[in-house]
């Protein structure tokens, strides 16, 4: 129970009872947060019962919630004017965490990031894309609807760098994906910051532990790489 | 005996593939504007209007060749009388309704009338006849007398369009101009007589009841040639009447067919769009305004052959003005749809909209249409997305679904995040990408390992094979690439364009 990982979703409504849904599937600690008594008692008929009901607009119960550091907040309330306020107010005491802001609309989305927001979901940015795609790249889509349902066969999988890993000290150059059955498309190397770094570009990179790698295979390749590396590692 | 022969040939005509062959190509060149030809008969036609109104205004001052004279005279005539024959003809099926009456007579176990058939037909053909744009017709026919030769010029009107549109507002106001127009007459007719019985014997310029009435007439419509004036007491004070009346007549008869232009103007409007659109190949229809189809309008104006179809008149104005092209109308009406056209052309249909019940029934409206058209629709969640596909929507978006991987991605894997969301928005960062091989490229019958995408920025990530039509993930070195295969790349938007446009084509 100690580690499991601990999201606060504020706002109850038809997308962030999904979002809570799959987060519990994830194992997630989920905690629900509403200002709107109607939307507070559909959480609790619908089981969370470790849902709270404050004024979001009010600091001072906002901090009473008692977040941590390393929990996640995803911001999801219907009323967007109180997203973005409640982001912007949850930015200035919860600084260090992770915030996850739901936007419904590109005027908001680039509110919720101004308010400091770490990330910005637009619902429909994505799927409109998709409509893009399904005219203009049709086989792309294929692929590209594989990374956004539930029940992929390719998709993308990223790898932290263990100590003493095969990969740790290994130039990228050197390293033979095709064996394994996967793609490299990028990496974090953290000696050069948090920047992500597209395979493509093709840069030689030194991979020391810590680094993060970016694959995209068929499940099983993926899996099997994955216990290659883990294998490997102390 | 007359009718078993009328029976025959009605059936004969019926069983005809010929004979329906034959009117509807007359049908689809004559009347269907959504068939590919007929802008071309259109434009014969116009020319030769434009030709003979021309030809009767030259011939005025100028003395004009005989063979001219002769082809305007009868070719051109005889051109127009053939068009007004077809039109006749395709009108109504006269041998259909021969069958209805006859079926109808044995059902009812009475004598066929031979009397009532005609009746019937001739009825629905005189339907035809006085049609506005029937008379226009045959006033174009009639080359007797040059004056009704300029007449021609008003059967340009049946090409644009506009005839039609015009005739239909002055349909919708049909009581009201009607009123006017007695009220009208009944004025020209009393002050006509008035001013006859007044000064008839006095004025020496009126000089019949005709003048007096022209007379009426010049002064209500606030003309006044002059040529006749009132000389008494009692003319002057019948002109001041008249006149007075004919302005708040005409005033008013005026804001009668403003107020119906303006009525009629945004249907007008939204025709011309639908009108338009239908000429291009393929096209989308966009169903719905919200904040999805503003997204999508934003990544891809789909070069412009796009129509959003939108319930609220006050969205669709708003869409207008910043230059989006859109009508007001309900697309999950089956009229709405079947404007466009469906048959000849490449449609989709994207049902954007928020309402999981309208977009279904969007859906089966244009199945039903036609099946060759695509739908694309947003459904609200998993359990919606059976009943889509039930409906037969070709592909089903599910927003919430989406953003919900996307979410749980950022949580569980923020770097894959990154990259995915660049790949799904389509942003620069990595750039996914496709790449068809088409018959004279460099590419063919070369193997991925010779080709070295590694070198050219690129990552191959698979090729869809045209033999097989079968997706190949991370394709082994040896794979030779042909005509029709598409590969899926992966790389900097410029690595992209430059490996097209250098190795592909062979640009270098």
């Amino acid at each position: 129970m100690k580690n499991k990982k601990r999201a606060w979703i504020f706002g109850y409504s038809k997308q962030s009872k999904a979002i809570s849904n799959s987060l519990i599937a994830d194992n997630f600690i989920v905690i629900i947060i509403e200002s709107n008594k109607k939307h507070f008692e559909d959480a609790l008929a619908d089981g969370y019962i470790n849902s709270i009901l404050i004024d979001v607009t009010e600091d001072l119960e906002l901090e009473k919630l008692a977040i941590e550091e390393k929990d996640w907040i995803i911001c999801a309330m219907e009323d967007e004017h109180l997203n973005v306020f409640l982001t912007l107010s949850l930015h200035s005491f919860c600084a260090k965490n992770e915030i996850i802001a739901i936007s419904h609309s590109i005027y908001a989305t680039k509110k919720l990031k101004m308010a400091g927001a770490d990330r910005v979901i637009d619902i429909y940015e994505v799927s409109a894309n998709r409509v893009h795609n399904i005219f203009e790249k049709p086989i792309a889509t294929k692929l590209l609807e594989n990374f956004i349902s539930t029940n992929h066969e390719i998709s993308f999988k990223e790898f932290v760098i263990a100590k003493k890993s095969f990969l740790d000290g290994k130039a990228i150059e050197d390293v033979d994906f095709d064996k394994f059955g996967v793609i490299f498309i990028g990496m974090v190397d953290k000696e050069l910051g948090d920047e992500f770094i597209f395979a493509a570009t093709n840069i030689n990179h030194k991979l020391d532990s810590g680094d993060i790698i970016i694959c995209i295979g068929k499940d099983n390749d993926l899996l099997r790489f994955k216990d290659y590396l883990d294998g490997d590692a102390v | 005996m007359v009718k078993k022969v009328i029976m025959k040939i009605a059936f004969g005509l019926y069983n005809s593939k010929n004979y329906i062959d034959t009117k509807k190509f007359f049908y689809n060149i004559l009347e269907n504007t959504n068939y590919p030809y007929k802008k071309f008969i259109d434009i014969f036609l116009i020319t030769l209007i434009i030709f003979s109104v021309g030809e009767a205004v030259y011939s005025i001052r100028h003395t004009v060749p005989q063979w001219l004279h002769i082809f305007d005279f009868y070719m051109i005539s005889m051109i127009f009388a053939i068009e007004y024959m077809l039109r006749l003809w395709i009108h109504s099926d006269i041998h259909k309704t021969i069958i209805k009456e006859y079926e109808k007579a044995q059902f009812l176990k009475a004598p066929l009338s031979v009397k009532e058939l005609f009746a019937k037909i001739l009825h629905e053909k005189w339907n035809y006849i006085k049609s506005p744009t029937a008379i226009v017709d045959l006033i174009a026919i009639m080359p007797l007398y040059r004056e009704l030769r300029i007449l021609r010029i008003f059967k340009l009107l049946r090409y644009t369009k506009s005839l039609n549109q015009f005739i239909d507002v002055f349909k919708t106001k049909k009581f009201e101009l009607m009123t006017l127009f007695l009220l009208l007459m009944f004025l020209i007719g009393t002050s006509g007589i008035a001013i006859y019985v007044a000064e008839g014997n006095i004025n020496k310029n009126i000089n019949s009841l005709f003048d007096a009435i022209y007379w009426a007439l010049i002064s209500v419509a606030t003309v006044g040639y002059g040529d006749i004036a009132p000389v008494t007491t009692i003319g002057r004070i019948i002109s001041m009447i008249i006149i007075v009346t004919g302005l708040v007549l005409i005033a008013f008869a005026t804001s009668v067919i403003v107020s119906a232009f303006l009525e009629k103007l945004v249907e007008i409007k939204d025709n011309r769009i639908i009108e338009s659109i239908n000429k291009e190949d393929s096209f989308v229809i966009i169903c719905g305004y919200g904040q999805m189809t503003k997204m999508l309008l934003r990544q891809n104006n789909f070069n412009n052959k796009y129509v959003v179809i939108e319930k609220d008149p006050e969205i669709t104005k708003q869409i207008t003005k910043e230059g989006f092209i859109a009508i007001t109308d309900d697309a999950s009406r089956y009229d709405v749809l079947s404007k466009f056209n469906v048959h000849h052309a490449n449609v989709s249909v994207l049902c954007l909209g928020s309402n999981d019940v309208e977009n279904i029934y969007i859906t089966l409206n244009a199945k039903s249409l036609s099946g060759g058209i695509r739908v694309i629709a947003r459904a609200s969640d998993e359990f919606m997305k059976k009943k889509f596909a039930l409906a037969g929507a070709d592909h089903i978006i599910i927003p919430n679904q989406m953003a919900n991987i996307m979410l749980l991605t950022s949580i569980n894997q923020p770097i894959v995040y990154n990259v995915m969301h660049a790949l799904l928005t389509g942003k620069n960062a990595a750039y996914l990408d496709e790449i068809r091989i088409l018959s004279h490229d460099k590419l063919i019958g070369k193997t991925v390992n010779s080709i070295g995408f590694k070198n050219k920025k690129l990552l191959l990530i698979g090729i869809h094979k045209a033999d097989s039509n079968e997706f190949i993930f991370n394709p082994v070195e040896s794979t030779i690439l042909e005509h029709n295969d598409i590969l899926l790349i992966m790389g900097l938007k410029i690595s992209v364009e430059y490996f097209v446009n250098i190795f592909q084509r062979g640009l270098k």
